[in-house]
């Protein structure tokens, strides 16, 4: 575990970070860029067994690894005579179906680590294990392309890692009216209606202001880009990613500046008596997507929008003692959307007779690889300003 | 001594002043202020936690039962967070707040991470035992700490398969800086440290068999070191005691390094290695009172936190809102994010965390609404004015009663001057103004809830 600066690969961090005129909108290299490509990321917490959402159903390794929780050949959505999705997973089949489904299999990272912090830390900062940056891979997006906060939003109340720049964080908000209201009350307004920009220095206390200043008008531009649009109804009630989906949707429906969304499932984390909790989670994460894509396509959205699916591990191949699974390595990931240049399976499952020193999946793409993919093809930006390295290029979109 | 620099000093060196005593210490020359600060913590004082509920767990009962090692899991968890408001309640009411102010440094420096809540608290001694102290007994206390032994892997550093996380994290963090050593330094090093082991109370163990007791080779010298050898080998170089005064200079100076008031402190600091020598020297130094120094640091939540409450005592009467604050902050004390800590200065500031943190002195005294959903991981707090179902109040007790004598025949000038140390924006000033001459309870929220508060 350990964190490091992120080296600087160009003026630009330095000499943007304040400039005299900092309180003006930061004029990027690529303007009008946000909100005609959007990236919606959900992360499912806790590292998510991809061995039994994606099931080997002709696998004896797995059967054998797993008496008591390898999910039985009959309760999956059989694909072929190797593959059967989880029986949860039925929405998703259907985008499957539809060529909108790439799986990624065997996604991860060198010397992978087994914690959930250093892990998530490292897919939030798109970092080697020995050498874990300080600004997040959507942050450096924002610091390099960025003007505003909302830029990126991630539906929560805490801003995660990965939206977090040097010189722009991204916006954490559960729903723009209740950001706007919450800066109608409480000493907010007559603070910022008294300042005097004019004597406003880029030190500490004129950051405070300024985060101040754009907080304010991040909440009103969202509360009134949306002022119009209702939440849909359509959405699976008393789900959470489900409730952050739907608010994703009248974002996106209401045409904002923003190209990255952030959100998360929490649950994953099965180290005993998995499968009944697996089953629901899952359950509760397809039909959030399937509603959300339906929602899209409703308002013509979809084709402008990918989703990716990620988790920070996925789980031993061994089922552990208490008929659950400890934490592994490698994973798949799920990217979703109308684009998809190689739609379906993008490579084979994992091979079980080769596993590492922990019994885990080796990995075999790089999730930064999938990372500068879309930063590059999709948000049609120089990937390596953001990720200061050159990752290959996959072609799954 | 100036009032501006009295402040000053108590907001690094520990958690601002009340108005009269700001005052009172105004009275008194340079020497006699800091020579007082030093004096007040001289003593060490544990923090005390009940840990007689560890009576039920001996060690011959956990090992062979796995039901009763995952009840004392998470029954320490509890125990955790209790020490927890322990410390903040300590921070809160110590006179010695030099010590405090150091020991939250230190926590910070020798970052580590625990479940057992016994071994935390002794990890906790050590470091106000040390935080005064030399600085090498400092950090051969902290390698045999059982917290630290098992947060950077050393019980797994055995001879013919090192582990290096403590290694490569005790040249990079703790004492030279990344850079400064070789990758052949760290497994030179991971060596020395072989055999280290914890006992079940938290004491230091130490398996000879594991350890390997081979000819080391580290910056230019050679033999069967263990690892208080190493440890006496780093403090050779110089490089050691510039790491560390550059970061005692960030905490508690300026995050902008001036590399001549550092040197003047690695002079003074290289070799003897006492803290507490190096701290009086920063503190009487005529540049820690420049004015690019003052009010130019952004509190952390723990800072904010416990200046609301030095200012006006406040009784968190359900601690779980506490943990909620803290957490909502981004600082749970114990619950570091990572090895290399808290960073600090902005990136304590979101969007969120400053529109909670302007808001704070309205909830905590005013009890104004906010609303949270619990979802299980405590990060769900936000503030809305609609009300709901969720919609709660902070269960506080303020006692004004002592905030009032604190206050008696003072004016509203006197109150800001001793709350805020900045620079105050020209606009906000005059905002202030508008306020009245009285230092009243709702004065006192708006001027807590100005940017400028946020700054010490």
């Amino acid at each position: 575990m350990k964190r490091r600066k992120f080296i600087k690969n160009s003026a630009l961090a330095t000499t943007m970070a304040f400039v005299p005129s900092f309180l003006k909108a930061f004029e990027g290299a690529f303007p009008n860029k946000f909100g005609h490509k959007n990236l919606v990321i959900i992360h499912l917490m806790g590292g998510n067994d991809g061995l039994n959402t994606i099931v080997p159903i002709n696998n004896d390794i797995y059967y054998n690894a797993r008496p008591k929780i390898a999910i039985k050949k009959s309760d999956t959505i059989k694909l072929n005579y190797e593959i059967g999705f989880h029986k949860s997973l039925a929405p998703l089949k259907r985008l499957y179906d539809d060529g909108y489904l790439s799986i990624i299999n065997n996604v991860g990272y060198p010397n992978p680590s087994r914690s959930h912090f250093t892990s998530t830390d490292i897919w939030h900062t798109a970092s080697d294990h020995e050498n874990i940056l300080e600004t997040g891979w959507i942050g450096r997006y924002l610091d390099n392309y960025g003007r505003k906060p909302h830029n990126a939003i991630q539906i929560d109340d805490n801003l995660a890692l990965a939206l977090r720049g040097e010189r722009l964080n991204g916006i954490a908000t559960k729903q723009a009216k209740q950001l706007y209201r919450s800066l109608q009350e409480s000493n907010f307004n007559s603070i910022l209606s008294h300042y005097d920009n004019s004597h406003l220095t880029e030190h500490n206390l004129g950051y405070l202001y300024k985060t101040m200043i754009d907080a304010k008008s991040s909440a009103r531009y969202l509360y009134e880009k949306t002022l119009d649009s209702k939440l849909s109804e359509s959405y699976p009630k008393k789900s959470s990613l489900a409730s952050q989906l739907k608010v994703v949707g009248q974002f996106i429906n209401s045409g904002i500046d923003t190209s990255v969304y952030y959100t998360t499932l929490n649950g994953f984390d099965t180290h005993a008596f998995q499968n009944n909790k697996h089953e629901n989670l899952l359950k509760v994460y397809a039909e959030a997507v399937d509603a959300f894509v339906k929602d899209l396509k409703r308002n013509n959205t979809f084709k402008d929008t990918l989703i990716l699916t990620f988790s920070e591990f996925g789980r031993r191949v061994e089922q552990n003692y208490s008929d659950g699974t400890d934490h592994g390595a490698a994973n798949n990931i799920f990217v979703i959307g109308e684009n998809l240049k190689r739609a379906g399976f993008y490579n084979q499952l994992a091979n079980l007779k080769d596993l590492d020193d922990n019994g885990d999946l080796k990995y075999e793409i790089d999730f930064r690889e999938v990372y500068a993919t879309i930063l590059n093809n999709w948000l049609e930006v120089d990937d390596r300003r953001i990720l200061n390295k050159v990752f290959s290029k996959l072609n799954f979109i | 001594m100036k009032q501006r620099h009295v402040l000053h000093l108590y907001w690094r060196a520990g958690f601002g002043l009340k108005p009269k005593e700001l005052l009172g210490l105004s009275e008194l020359s340079k020497k006699n202020v800091v020579d007082n600060l030093f004096k007040e913590s001289q003593s060490v004082v544990p923090l005390s936690k009940d840990l007689s509920y560890l009576k039920s767990y001996p060690q011959s009962v956990l090992k062979n039962n796995k039901e009763k090692r995952k009840e004392l899991l998470n029954k320490n968890r509890k125990e955790t967070r209790i020490l927890n408001t322990i410390w903040l309640k300590r921070l809160e009411t110590t006179p010695r707040v030099l010590r405090e102010r150091m020991t939250l440094f230190w926590a910070n420096h020798f970052v580590c991470k625990d479940l057992a809540t016994n071994h935390i608290v002794k990890y906790n001694t050590t470091l106000r035992t040390h935080a005064l102290g030399n600085f090498g007994d400092f950090v051969k206390a902290i390698s045999k700490e059982a917290s630290m032994i098992k947060f950077l892997n050393l019980n797994q550093n055995k001879k013919d398969s090192p582990n290096e996380n403590f290694a490569r994290e005790l040249l990079e963090l703790f004492t030279l800086g990344e850079g400064n050593y070789t990758e052949k330094d760290i497994k030179e090093c991971a060596r020395a440290f072989t055999g280290y082991h914890y006992k079940y109370d938290g004491g230091f163990r130490y398996i000879r068999v594991r350890h390997d007791n081979g000819i080391k080779k580290f910056f230019g010298e050679e033999g069967r070191f263990n690892g208080d050898d190493i440890i006496d080998i780093i403090l050779t170089q110089k490089q050691c005691a510039r790491h560390i005064c550059e970061k005692i200079y960030g905490y508690f100076v300026n995050s902008d390094i001036n590399q001549n008031h550092v040197n003047k402190m690695v002079d003074v600091f290289y070799g003897n290695y006492n803290i507490e020598k190096l701290m009086r020297y920063v503190f009487m130094s005529d540049w820690f009172y420049d004015d690019v120094n003052i009010g130019t640091k952004i509190k952390s939540p723990i800072d904010l936190i416990i200046g609301i409450q030095r200012t006006v005592p406040v009784y968190f009467t359900k601690t779980n809102e506490l943990f909620r604050l803290q957490n909502l902050l981004d600082q749970f004390l114990l619950f570091p994010p990572n090895v290399a800590g808290w960073k600090g200065g902005k990136y304590w500031i979101t969007t969120n965390s400053l529109m909670l943190r302007i808001k704070l002195p309205s909830m905590i005294l005013k009890k104004e609404s906010y609303t949270y959903q619990y979802r299980g991981n405590l990060k769900n707090l936000r503030i809305v004015s609609v009300k709901n179902k969720y919609q709660e109040k902070l269960t506080v007790y303020v006692d004004w009663k002592s905030y009032r004598e604190s206050v008696k025949k003072l004016s509203l000038n006197t109150l800001k001057d001793t709350l805020i140390l900045c620079d105050i924006n020209r606009g906000t000033e005059r905002y202030i103004s508008s306020f009245g001459k009285r230092p009243s309870k709702k004065n006192l929220v708006k001027l807590m809830s100005l940017p400028e508060y946020q700054m010490c």
